[in-house]
């Protein structure tokens, strides 16, 4: 397997200043009436979020394929969970 | 392993198959950790497709400003185990050891503030089953929103506790020189895990403090 390649702090910097930016907007859409569209947006932030967290703080963007795989799984499973779960209920 | 020269367990064949053996372990954990958490966010999904109002109305009642530095404490928090991890890789001690202590200080630091939201949410009667007051209509359904708030956030903060202890223990490790710029494994393991409960918050805090605020 190849050698990990880790982000320098100044990555890591950038990135936080990127995450705490990110939370001040998620809060602060949150008080805009867009109705449906406020979820949305939450999870359209907290996705980016979370992304730029496993990207490079847990270096994934430079990580064996096989890790890659292994988080995706993870992330497609609650997908998969959550919405065959829905269709359920939402269709009684 | 206490001069910090990676001892290579019989079953592989160099240290950098045996990092990768480690890392691929921890992954493989933090997948089944977020199938564990998606049961509760899975659970929550389906309640509030069920009672919109009613999540909305209790979402109101969450303290979006304790949650809100909170949530600043833990990114910071996942900055500085990052840095641990930088310092671990280039062979500083001291520097690893103080970006620890700090990560440490700053998961206490949320497990406290947590607890003072506690105490604010026991003050106001949102806690089901002990004391739960909500004097309007579809007060059984907010309270089922309030079940899935301590359920969610109480399991998350054990996580913290887990991820505080073995940072703690990670610390000592490096302080007695366990690690080197040539083996740093544990410290990257670790700092894996504190970064997973990091995006689990960031998916627990939208969805239970910022429903409806508009």
């Amino acid at each position: 397997m190849t050698n990990h390649v880790y982000a320098t702090p100044r990555t890591y910097v950038i990135v936080w200043l990127t995450l705490l930016a990110l939370l001040a907007l998620t809060v602060g859409s949150a008080y805009l009436p867009l109705g449906w569209a406020n979820t949305a947006l939450n999870l359209a932030i907290t996705v980016t979020q979370a992304a730029l967290v496993m990207l490079f703080s847990m270096h994934l963007r430079s990580a064996h394929p096989l890790m890659r795989i292994i988080a995706t799984i993870g992330f497609f499973g609650i997908i998969i969970l959550i919405v065959l779960s829905l269709f359920d209920v939402m269709t009684r | 392993m206490a001069s910090g020269v990676a001892a290579i367990a019989p079953q592989f064949d160099d240290a950098e198959q045996q990092r990768s053996a480690s890392n691929l372990g921890i992954w493989i954990f933090l997948a089944t950790e977020v199938l564990f958490f998606g049961v509760l966010f899975a659970a929550y999904a389906i309640t509030r497709v069920r009672y919109p109002e009613a999540f909305a109305a209790g979402s109101r009642l969450t303290n979006i400003t304790l949650a809100g530095i909170n949530t600043a404490v833990l990114l910071t928090s996942s900055l500085t185990m990052a840095l641990g991890v930088h310092a671990a890789k280039e062979g500083a001690r001291r520097a690893l050891v103080a970006w620890l202590c700090l990560t440490v200080a700053l998961g206490v630091g949320f497990l406290a503030i947590k607890a003072v939201e506690y105490r604010f949410d026991y003050l106001e009667h949102l806690v089901p089953s002990v004391d739960f007051v909500y004097p309007a209509p579809q007060a059984d359904q907010v309270e089922l929103f309030f079940y899935l708030y301590f359920l969610i956030t109480g399991v998350h903060a054990l996580h913290v506790l887990i991820g505080i202890g073995c940072i703690a223990v990670i610390a000592v490790m490096a302080s007695r020189g366990a690690f080197s710029a040539s083996y740093f494994t544990p410290v990257d393991v670790t700092g894996l895990y504190w970064h997973l409960v990091d995006i689990i918050w960031l998916f627990v805090f939208p969805i239970l403090y910022l429903v409806s605020r508009s």
